[in-house]
């Protein structure tokens, strides 16, 4: 097992994190923001990749739009993935144009065939462009749309058989699904198929008192939840220890605080290594 | 699973139509036209405060001393407005807010702060100078060797330069720094602005007439001899000019 347990990277920790030697430490940048031509942001991202393995996060592609990824946007994630030439590429199974506008959050649809066709289809393009596999997180969901033909699970599986793409479970978007939406979390995570998960994210999430004190919100603002952390146990006893990222993107603590739940998590994928010897590390 | 079983969806499909539907009611456009009742007013409610905070966020980010300016809460207001009236186009939020200047110049209730759009202008500038291409800075050494009057001097990728009618560079440095004393001094008079990136840092310093006039010359084409007639004409001292564009980094 190379890589374990990674972190979100923020600039405020560049120096931390480039001098961070913990066993099997890799950071997750959000594409996006290192889609600009130069600058101080893609040096210290340059630097960084000198040191640690690094992960794209996209939270721009739009594959379960009704059309074909942006090929503007495209060619810069291509153009970002030949230099840093990172160890995933990924983003989400949502929505975010409409009529010109782009909106930064990951927005639902009705799970139908004809939609499968659509994701398939536009994974298809985004892995024949970039000339690698790309995986595909499962969103936070807020409401059970009426027309689904299929659940999330289905879907991504069905997404990850056709396009050949890998599955990101977000664990904490899981949860937070599952209890806004009413079902059961566990048997959420007992669905993705194993061979498929090839990252796995943890995070933090909130209630959002102003609009239903019933609905919890993906936030990445706060530690991880205890219900997540054993829903990660659940999921790593299972389908074995795969690289997982501690996201935080509001309320950023200290690297060192960041640090001890990584560490939490590394414990875990190197406890589950050993469970499944014998391992050549 | 054969693909021939799946033809590829023509455009008027159903997730085109559900698509159409949730964005024209995030848009706000009218009543809800997607089945599915409070839950999904509550879920669009959620969408809407996530995607408007994303970018509102971003403004804030990319105008901090207009922020400043305004205060915290009278700039939520002006972004929440900026953000409707001008949302993004595109996932790179680092490059979100271009129109926001233009904005502000016919936003009511900042009437009264005439030089908040000229500051934002700046700040754009800055922005702009912070994600251009990386370039090596022309120096000393090198200008001197090609002191030719029919050389053209080509601007470094994250040159940035503008005259503005409000004393926006004094403002700008002062919140920057933090300076009151120099908040309290500022004198009424149109000031210009250079910003620039040797290395990895912006630099922002104000600049005379003469500056303006040669670095307009440079940057549309003309001769280093035009340029420097024209600073001239301008009043220029040249060779202080040069050593504080040198310095500066303005030349690739």
């Amino acid at each position: 097992m190379t890589l374990t347990v990674g972190l979100g990277f923020k600039l405020e920790h560049f120096d931390d994190a480039s001098m961070c030697r913990a066993q099997g430490l890799w950071f997750e940048v959000h594409a996006e923001n290192y889609m600009v031509d130069g600058g101080p942001r893609l040096a210290a991202l340059g630097a960084l990749r000198d040191r640690h393995p690094i992960s794209l996060h996209g939270v721009g592609l739009s594959i379960a739009s009704d059309t074909a990824p942006d090929a503007e946007h495209l060619r810069r994630l291509s153009a970002l993935v030949r230099r840093v030439e990172p160890i995933a590429v990924s983003d989400h199974l949502a929505w975010q144009k409409w009529d010109g506008v782009h909106h930064s959050d990951f927005l639902p649809f009705p799970r139908t065939r004809q939609a499968l066709d659509r994701v398939v289809d536009n994974v298809g393009r985004v892995q024949d462009a970039l000339g690698r596999p790309m995986l595909v997180e499962n969103p936070s969901l807020y409401v059970d749309l009426p027309g689904h033909e299929m659940s999330e699970i289905e879907f991504l599986s069905e997404l990850a058989k056709r396009s050949g793409c890998g599955l990101l479970v977000d664990v904490n978007n899981v949860f937070v699904s599952a209890s806004n939406i009413g079902i059961n979390a566990a048997m959420c995570i007992d669905g993705f198929p194993a061979d498929a998960v090839g990252e796995i994210h943890l995070a933090g999430h909130s209630p959002d008192p102003d609009i239903a004190s019933n609905l919890l919100i993906d936030s990445h603002d706060a530690p991880v939840a205890d219900e997540v952390w054993r829903l990660y146990r659940r999921l790593i006893a299972r389908v074995g220890p795969r690289p997982t990222l501690i996201e935080r993107d509001d309320h950023i603590p200290p690297f060192d605080t960041l640090m001890l739940e990584r560490d939490r998590a590394h414990a875990i994928l190197v406890d589950a290594d050993r469970a499944r010897a014998p391992v050549h590390v | 699973m054969s693909e021939a079983t799946h033809p590829q969806p023509v455009s008027q499909s159903e997730l085109a139509r559900f698509q159409q539907a949730f964005g024209a009611a995030l848009a706000g456009q009218g009543a809800t036209p997607v089945a599915g009742g409070s839950a999904l007013a509550r879920a669009l409610a959620i969408h809407r405060n996530t995607s408007a905070k994303a970018a509102q966020d971003a403004l804030a980010a990319n105008y901090p001393v207009v922020r400043a300016l305004f205060g915290d809460d009278a700039f939520s207001a002006c972004a929440g407005a900026f953000v409707s009236a001008e949302p993004p186009r595109e996932p790179r939020l680092n490059a979100y807010g271009a129109g926001f200047p233009a904005f502000l110049q016919d936003y009511a209730p900042a009437a009264e702060l005439s030089y908040a759009s000229d500051v934002a202008a700046l700040e754009r500038l800055h922005v702009e100078a912070l994600f251009a291409a990386d370039a090596t800075s022309l120096d000393g050494a090198a200008l001197g060797a090609a002191l030719d009057p029919d050389a053209v001097l080509r601007l470094h990728p994250a040159t940035r330069f503008t005259a503005f009618s409000s004393p926006a560079v004094s403002i700008w440095l002062a919140h920057r720094d933090g300076d009151e004393a120099a908040l309290g001094e500022i004198v009424w008079r149109p000031e210009a602005v250079l910003v620039t990136r040797p290395g990895l840092d912006v630099r922002v310093e104000r600049i005379n007439a003469p500056a303006v006039a040669f670095l307009s010359a440079c940057a549309s084409g003309q001769t280093l001899g035009v340029a420097a007639t024209a600073a001239a004409e301008a009043g220029s001292d040249l060779p202080t000019m040069f050593a504080m564009l040198i310095t500066a980094g303005a030349f690739a």
